[in-house]
């Protein structure tokens, strides 16, 4: 056996580390992802994104501005006649803004502020198959943090997952790391929303909920980490299993994550 | 080829992927220039050097995407493992049959990768993700890597290469 070792060592090394690797993907799938090495890569990755990124943004973001010029006229007389019509609205609603105060007040609910934002540019996407990552433009500098939530026009986008001065490194909702609390806008129900390549699945659904295909998936703010009520997701399909107490729901994120371009992150 | 090269060389790779190439992305569908460069280090060096190259290009592409820590550089590794032993068995390397085992390895990959999340955390689309990803991708760097081995055209970089990698294994 020594003698067999010692004639294939290089192929006995390489054995040993294929079962390291293995190994070192179960202890995190058992005790959670290991942040230790994210810091110098990113740091390292961040810095030629950037770099490399440049050009290619400034040719865009001028060709990009050439065309708003040539709209922006007839955006605006357009937007004046907006700008009348919503400052009609804009009093009716501060009317009603008043009034809910008022009987907020007379019932004693929590006020609750909406939450302020940095807007932030995608500069990279994740490039491993096994995950869903983008990388955004603005970090700790910024003011951003750790599990600060993402979100888009149309919903939610995922979490910052870690931060340098200059960038920050988000997980989006279809990695397999990522969870979620959300509950069905239609009947409150409640569940925990996994990443899946992709799309998403819907964990600990009781076998007996109604849940069915086109629900909207709004985010339950359990998890202290979104706000309540953000769009999600919506349900692709629910399949109920005989020797299950839960039901198999795949859901497909609202936001269009592969073309996202823009985000917004949400202060804590 | 030495170790601090293919370190350079990767922590370049990593960053075009994810910034040059994404506006080539249809959808969640990119073409995947690490995994093609990589084929292409195991034809030209062996199995050896390949799965130790696709290790270290794999933890890096999981570090930097912070995702699960090995579970590409062990996929990489196989990749790079396979690709090597592909080469010692191929002479004409620029031959279109290559494209056609890179896109074997892509969807292998993407498969493999499949099982392993289906195993540590269940309920994977696998169809859905088959369809409507692993293949489409597979494809697409198939064809990427049919631009990437162009260059080698040149018969007498590729002998050149090969008779190299010969001389060190024997």
């Amino acid at each position: 056996m020594p003698g067999f070792i010692r004639k294939n060592k290089r192929s006995v090394v390489i054995l040993i580390l294929f079962a390291f690797l293995f190994w070192l993907v179960t202890i995190q799938v058992k005790n959670g992802r290991f942040p230790f090495m994210e810091r110098p890569v990113l740091a390292i990755a961040g810095f030629f994104e950037r770099i490399i990124a440049a050009p290619f943004r400034f040719l865009e973001s001028a060709g990009t501005r050439y065309v708003y010029l040539v709209r922006t006229e007839r955006d605006n007389g357009r937007l004046r006649q907006e700008l009348v019509r919503l400052q009609i609205e804009n009093s009716a609603t501060t009317e009603l803004l008043t009034e809910n105060e008022r009987l907020r007040a007379l019932l004693a609910f929590k006020k609750q502020n909406p939450p302020t934002a940095f807007a932030v540019q995608i500069i990279a996407k994740g490039n491993s198959p096994a995950s869903s990552t983008i990388t955004i433009n603005k970090g700790s500098d910024d003011g951003i943090e750790k599990d600060m939530a993402v979100v888009a026009e149309d919903g939610v986008v995922g979490r910052v997952q870690a931060v340098l001065p200059g960038t920050a490194k988000v997980i989006l909702l279809t990695d397999p790391g990522s969870t979620l609390a959300v509950r069905v806008q239609r009947n409150r129900e409640e569940g925990l929303l996994e990443g899946k390549l992709g799309l998403c699945a819907l964990k600990y659904v009781s076998f007996y909920a109604d849940i069915q295909e086109g629900d909207l998936l709004v985010t339950s703010g359990l998890d202290g980490l979104f706000p309540k009520g953000l769009p999600v997701a919506t349900v692709l399909r629910v399949v109920k299993h005989e020797a299950s107490a839960f039901q198999s729901v795949t859901a497909r994120p609202i936001v269009s994550l592969s073309r996202l371009e823009e985000a917004l992150v949400l202060r804590k | 080829m030495k170790p601090r090269y293919y370190l350079v060389v990767f922590l370049l790779v990593i960053p075009v992927q994810a910034s040059l190439l994404s506006p080539l992305s249809l959808g969640s569908v990119g073409p995947d220039l690490a995994l093609a460069l990589l084929f292409i280090i195991g034809l030209l060096t062996g199995p050896l050097e390949a799965a130790l190259a696709g290790m270290a290009l794999g933890l890096l592409q999981d570090v930097s995407a912070a995702s699960l820590i090995g579970l590409t550089g062990f996929t990489r590794g196989l990749v790079g493992l396979g690709a090597g032993l592909l080469g010692r068995r191929m002479f004409d390397l620029t031959n279109p049959s290559t494209v056609i085992f890179l896109t074997a390895f892509s969807l292998a990959e993407g498969i493999f990768i499949s099982i392993l999340l289906q195993l540590f955390y269940g309920s994977i689309p696998f169809w859905n993700l088959l369809f409507a990803r692993l293949i489409p991708q597979a494809l697409y760097t198939g064809l990427l890597g049919y631009f990437l081995l162009q260059p080698l055209r040149d018969r007498k970089i590729v002998l050149a290469l090969k008779r190299r990698v010969i001389q060190r294994e024997f």
